[in-house]
């Protein structure tokens, strides 16, 4: 029974999640597009709804009234794995990530026996490493896609995509070894706890201690997620469309909206680890503040996408690969090694205490 | 709940593992591996030791198992023939082992039914990181950097032979015939270098560049 309680629980909480995170995708698609219109001085899509706002739904329409048109010589069964891998792989990571802390209902809810429900649907111990494993899977859809389509502009797409996802993971894995030396845990949760500091502010991980290891891990993150200016996987000059140039109708969507979760998953982390997470001021007096500070700082890396995606070019692949290897490998190892320094001698302590006795500032 | 869960990964693993060794096609054999790594996964998890999992997930099924199907992929294997075994020899060896394998499992169910040991019922921390952590750096310190030793000896390794033959790879030519190039397209290592080069063969190309290694030309290449 208790079981079976907090399967429920669990569900509900995956189904609310999912829908507002799918909703926040959906409107993402819009807004790239009417800024990127606005980048480029035309209007954008402004026609459906007042100011273009049920753009999302009619696209959705379109895409599952298309035609689905399956390559004949294709091998089936991977070509329809493909998309399902994306998709999942780009979903699983939404669960350990704390939306906001702790709430408070005005009424008792029966299902909880109380009126305090967390904003987080699983508090894993190693919610960092879940995240980095369940991405890491996410790849194997998009090489298996450009192999399966028996394209070979696809293929391209789909090895380049791979090499560059298995070439930038480390460079991101190692930018976020600064933060967990710091905060000494895997647990997303407790790491966003230490960031509160003087306002909710002072104490996050970007402003005090990794600067470093969040510019590599930024950049590292673009180039997973295959976007502007690491989209090389689909570069459209030069591949018509990349890994996904055979789908069609609802799996190309399946493509399409994983890239946006993945876009959303990889800015919630690095609102968790760099941006103190639902942290903000007055979030202890009034907890519902949270979820806006974490949804908002969410935006804002969003936005920094789409920016990026209107003002930069494309690389080229050996700079990409280059760039990679020979730049933000390193430096990440440099940041490892200097945190790991600063942490072992303890002057970051003694600095931080110095700092909070004299200014009254700092976690 | 627990054992429910167990069925249900364990029967995926063993249905993963029987199809990656039935499946004609390497890189079906593959995709099934990586199905058996990701339920092994799941079993850790079930098992109190997520850190495990996600290190089998990471390392395994996100970044070996990559390098197997693009390599699969880059070599476009196809669909292997059934042909007669060839090596006729192997057939009892392997009847042989399947059947120590066999007895080797049989013991340990007897062996842990048993044994008087009764499991305790509360959760240990054993699979927890940190205790992962003080383990590797306390107890197990020197394994922990003999194979750290083992995987710098097989990164040089593999530079070296990446290496071998000069910095114009095997597969790169230069075609026959007068041409000049920009330095750096030859020299992955001059990056910005844009001096003229000319050359009428790939062995003129690296004498030129300084970068053939042996003056009497590469008989693999």
């Amino acid at each position: 029974m208790e079981d079976l309680k907090h399967l429920v629980l669990l569900m509900v909480g995956i189904l609310v999640a999912f829908t507002v995170v799918m909703t926040m995708v959906a409107y993402t698609v819009l807004a790239e597009r009417r800024i990127l219109g606005f980048i480029q001085g035309r209007l954008g899509p402004n026609r459906v709804g007042p100011g273009g706002f049920l753009q999302p739904i009619a696209d959705l329409l379109k895409f599952i009234f298309k035609e689905d048109i399956v390559p004949d010589k294709s091998t089936r069964f991977i070509y329809f794995l493909a998309p399902t891998i994306v998709t999942t792989a780009a979903l699983m990571s939404i669960i350990v990530y704390p939306f906001g802390p702790d709430v408070h209902l005005p009424f008792t809810l029966p299902l909880i026996g109380g009126n305090t429900i967390p904003l987080v649907i699983a508090k894993f111990d190693v919610g960092l490493l879940y995240v980095l494993g369940v991405t890491s899977v996410g790849v194997y859809g998009i090489a298996l896609a450009g192999w399966s389509s028996n394209n070979k502009y696809s293929l391209m797409g789909g090895l380049r995509s791979s090499a560059q996802m298995i070439s930038y993971e480390l460079a991101l894995g190692l930018g976020l070894i600064g933060v967990i030396l710091q905060s000494g845990t895997l647990n997303l949760q407790s790491i966003v706890e230490q960031q509160s500091g003087h306002l909710g502010i002072t104490g996050w991980n970007l402003i005090w201690v990794q600067p470093v290891g969040f510019i590599v891990y930024l950049i590292a993150a673009i180039a997973e997620t295959n976007r502007v200016p690491f989209d090389l996987p689909e570069a459209e000059t030069e591949l018509v469309a990349g890994f996904h140039t055979e789908y069609s109708a609802m799996k190309f969507a399946l493509f399409f909206l994983a890239e946006y979760v993945n876009m959303f998953t990889v800015s919630m982390l690095a609102t968790t680890l760099f941006l103190g997470g639902w942290n903000g001021p007055f979030v202890h007096q009034v907890p519902w503040l949270g979820i806006f500070y974490f949804l908002g700082k969410v935006v804002f890396f969003l936005f920094f996408y789409i920016w990026l995606r209107g003002t930069l070019p494309r690389f080229r692949f050996d700079q990409l690969m280059s760039f990679g290897w020979k730049f933000l490998v390193p430096l990440a190892i440099i940041n490892i090694v200097v945190t790991a320094t600063v942490q072992w001698s303890g002057v970051f302590d003694w600095g931080a205490k110095f700092l909070k006795t004299s200014t009254g500032w700092g976690g | 709940m627990l054992a429910l869960l167990f069925i249900l990964f364990a029967g995926m693993a063993v249905g993963c593992a029987l199809s990656m060794v039935a499946q004609r096609n390497p890189l079906y054999s593959a995709i099934s591996l990586i199905g058996v790594f990701i339920s092994l996964a799941c079993l850790y998890v079930t098992l109190a030791a997520p850190f495990i999992a996600a290190v089998q997930v990471i390392v395994y099924a996100g970044a070996i198992m990559v390098l197997v199907v693009f390599v699969i992929m880059l070599l476009n294997v196809e669909e292997e023939e059934r042909q007669p075994v060839r090596l006729r020899t192997l057939v009892p060896i392997a009847v042989a082992l399947a059947a120590v394998f066999f007895a080797e499992t049989a013991f340990i169910i007897f062996f842990v039914q048993t044994s008087p040991a009764t499991p305790t019922g509360s959760v240990s921390d054993v699979g927890l990181t940190s205790s992962i952590g003080t383990g590797l750096f306390t107890t197990y310190l020197l394994p922990f950097e003999i194979t750290s030793i083992l995987l710098l000896m097989a990164v040089v390794g593999a530079m070296t032979l990446a290496r071998r033959g000069g910095l114009i790879g095997a597969n790169v030519g230069v075609v026959p015939g007068y041409q000049s190039f920009a330095r750096e397209v030859l020299d992955p290592m001059a990056t910005t270098d844009l001096t003229q080069v000319e050359a009428r063969t790939s062995r003129e190309a690296e004498e030129l560049l300084g970068v053939s290694d042996s003056p009497h030309g590469h008989d693999e290449g």
